[in-house]
Parts: structure tokens; sequence; C-alpha cells
């Protein structure tokens, strides 16, 4: 029984690395199957992001089109399709609302975090793993404010400044509760490393 | 600095928000191929990995969106609209922004920019193509509402064919965590109302918002918006600040 989520890691692996494959060959069939596999997961999180249905499906497919664009870029042996993904996802989203918001960006630091090369070497299939749940839960644990700035900084792209002013706070304090709801993520997810 | 005090900071550095000098030092440790640092920022990556695949969606994207987007790969045909024009305006910023630019680090602060802004631009100008359109349709019918009332007010366009467009005013921006939710109210007594997706108001209290497909007015009443959590909810469990009765083209 202890086997079978590395049995299944194995194969999400497999079938990652065969869809990249089939990615950088061009073939939309491996775009259909890329979507089957993340886009609702793609979708939920800009969603989160965007709060229209409309502009996150155009963003969702924005995402997918950049995926297949940059696909011969990917390392087919040591990606992680499911994480690259998704980190494109979350920026063409914050791209749209801090465009729509007459907001600048952090040119530097965002264009990095969607880079494929990024991905490599990360655990397979980690999406679909239990870690999800963990990490879902430990959110939930977190103090009001801990869990505010953890989603300010994911979801909306604010720096610790923007989040100060958005929240009236000083920026030490929310410097503070950021630290200790990161720590605080760490900690459960290498708890729960520990005891799997 | 050594790799034990960074501990703090590769969750920090993925996020965009590490400061310095820790951010230099993580850059330093990353470009000389430490080990200990490539491990951890990959944790890192892994920890906000998570964080977004846990984000929840109560209703699953449109059964369109697939085709969509295999259509736009050229897996299937489909009509581009103003998207050839507007690429090409793309292209036109990009290169104006190259020629013009300054130095070299304005150069791609300003074509990142740019690329985002029309980004931005496109799906707004393709959207309003659609509304176009939808207002000129053959058989739309417009219906006002809240005429009676300090806020909020619009018109809906109902075409039975192609959808409806509802535009409003005077609607506020959601509060935090809050989000406007469409329903199609049934004729039907006792039927219950069907979800029609989550949208935002601007800033300054418009909104526009489009219904693709097919509207059967013999079984649909009208067009509600509620305000709920936004993430969505499957049931209506607010008063609806919007009731848009649908309107049948006469015969």
């Amino acid at each position: 029984m202890f086997l079978l989520p590395i049995l299944l890691a194995l194969r999400t692996t497999e079938a990652d690395a065969a869809l990249i494959l089939r990615l950088q060959r061009r073939e939309p069939q491996a775009l259909a199957e890329l979507y089957d596999r993340y886009g609702r997961v793609a979708y939920a999180l800009i969603l989160r992001v965007v709060r229209d249905t409309g502009i996150a499906e155009d963003l969702v497919q924005e995402t997918f089109l950049r995926v297949w664009n940059r696909a011969q870029g990917f390392d087919v042996q040591k990606g992680a399709v499911g994480p690259w993904l998704l980190a494109v996802a979350r920026n063409r989203a914050i791209d749209y609302i801090r465009s729509a918001g007459g907001r600048e960006r952090n040119t530097v630091e965002f264009e990095e975090t969607d880079h494929p090369a990024l991905y490599t070497d990360m655990e397979p299939g980690i999406l679909a793993s239990d870690k999800v749940r963990v990490v879902k839960a430990a959110i939930e644990k977190l103090s009001r404010q801990q869990r505010q700035v953890i989603e300010l900084a994911y979801f909306e792209g604010l720096s610790q400044t923007e989040m100060a002013a958005r929240m009236g706070q000083p920026l030490g304090t929310v410097k503070t509760w950021v630290r200790a709801a990161l720590k605080a993520l760490r900690d459960e997810l290498g708890a729960q490393a520990v005891s799997a | 600095m050594n790799c034990s005090a960074l501990r703090d900071h590769y969750e920090l550095y993925a996020l965009g928000l590490a400061e310095e000098p820790e951010r230099d030092e993580i850059r330093v440790h990353l470009d000389r191929g430490c080990e200990v640092c490539m491990s951890e920022m990959r944790r890192a990556r892994e920890l906000l990995t998570l964080v977004g695949g846990s984000s929840d969606a109560q209703a699953p994207p449109s059964s369109k969106l697939r085709r969509r987007i295999l259509a736009s790969v050229g897996a299937e045909q489909r009509g581009w609209g103003w998207t050839p024009l507007l690429a090409g305006s793309t292209l036109m910023f990009l290169a104006a922004a190259v020629y013009f630019g300054g130095r070299e680090s304005d150069f791609s602060r300003e074509v990142v920019r740019l690329t985002a802004q029309s980004r931005a631009q496109i799906i707004d100008l393709t959207r309003l193509n659609e509304a176009f359109q939808l207002m000129n349709g053959a058989d739309t019918t417009v219906t006002s509402f809240g005429q009676d009332k300090p806020k909020p007010r619009g018109k809906l366009f109902y075409s039975p064919s192609m959808g409806a467009l509802l535009i409003a005013s005077n609607l506020p921006p959601a509060p935090s965590g809050k989000a406007y939710e469409l329903w199609y109210i049934p004729k039907a007594k006792g039927a219950s109302p069907v979800r029609g997706g989550m949208f935002q108001s601007q800033n300054d209290g418009t909104a526009m918002r489009i219904l693709r497909g097919p509207i059967d007015a013999n079984t649909t009443a009208a067009i509600a918006v509620t305000l709920e959590i936004d993430s969505g909810v499957d049931a209506p469990t607010s008063t609806p600040v919007i009731v848009a009765p649908l309107a049948a083209a006469p015969q």
C-alpha cells in the first residue's frame, strides 16, 4: 500500500514528460491533454485573483498559449509542468489586475518566477498529492492577519509596503506577519513530510 | 552570509518579497550553484505551488474554453475578430519602445509594462467587440433596470441567439473577499436560479458583463445579480442588487 504514492508519482512524471515532448513537437492534442490535467486548477487560481469568470477564462487561454509557445525551453527529464503552468497562470492574472488598476509591477522578480528552468527537480505530481490538502488546512489555521498577508502577496502580488498601506498597518508589523505565516506553512508541510 | 542565515528568506525570494541584503545573497548563492540554496528554493517554490493549488472554484470553466484554447493553436477553426489587428498594435508598441527607449534596463521595463498593458487591452477590446455585436444583433431587445432607485441602474441587452449583455452603473466595488454573481432566474415556480458567473465592478462603479450563448426567454424570466463570497455559491444567499427582466423581441 505504501508503494502506491511512489507508483503514482512515477506515473505522473512519465506522463508529464511524454506530454511535454509532444508539446515540443507542436501536437495540439498534447495541449488538450495538458488542459484536461491542469485546466481546472489554473482556472481556480486565476479566478481567485481576478474574481471575474469571463476574464479568468481569457487568462486561462493566455496561460496555455504561453506554455505552448515556451515549451521548447522546458527540460523534459527534470521539469515539473504543473508548478510551471501554475506560476504562469498566477503571473498572467496578477499582470491583469495590476494593469487594470494602473499599478506598476515588480518586473524583475516577477518575470523570473515563471521561467521554465526554475521548475526542475520538483516533486512529481505535487498538485495531485495530499500536500495540497495539508497546505490548505495550514492556511486555514493561520491567524486572520497572517492569512490576509499571504493572500495579498500570493494572489494579488502586493509588495510588503503595498500590503502595509492596504491594511493600514506599520510595515514592520506586516513583515512580521508575512514571515510568521510562511514559517507556519513551511513547518506544517515539513511535519507532514516527516510523518508520511 | 551562510545558507542557514538565509533560511527564512527563500519563500520571500520566491514571492518577490525578499529585501537587501538577503535578496542579493540568495542570487549570489544560486549563481554559483550552491546546492543548499537550490534545494531550498525548490522547496520554497513547491510550497507556493501548493498555495496556488489550494484555490477552490465552485464551478469549472465553461466547456467552450477547451475548444477556444485548441482553436487558438490551430487545432480547430475559429474566427479571430480583432486579434490580428491588436497583435499588430502590440508589436508596434514593442518596436516603438525598443526604438525610442533609453538604457537597456529601461527598455526591458518598458517592454514588460507595454506587453502587460497590451495584453489587458486585447482582452478588454475583444470583450467590447463581443458587446457591440450583441447590442447590434437583429433580435436584440433592451430593458432598463433600477431607474426608480439610487443604485445600481443600467440596461440589459438580450439576444435569444447570442446571449445577454449587462451594463450597470452605481454598482460599488465588492468588498474584499466578495464578488458579484450573476443568476439566470427561471420562469417555473420553485425552480432554482442557475449560476451565470462572477464579476467585479470598476472603481467608478460601472460594470459590463457578457453572458455568452443562447438564452430561452420561454424558460428564463430575468437576469439577477447578488453579492456573494468571491469563490461563488451554488444558490443566492443575499437579496439581488439587480433584477433585469428578459424582453423577447417583437414577432
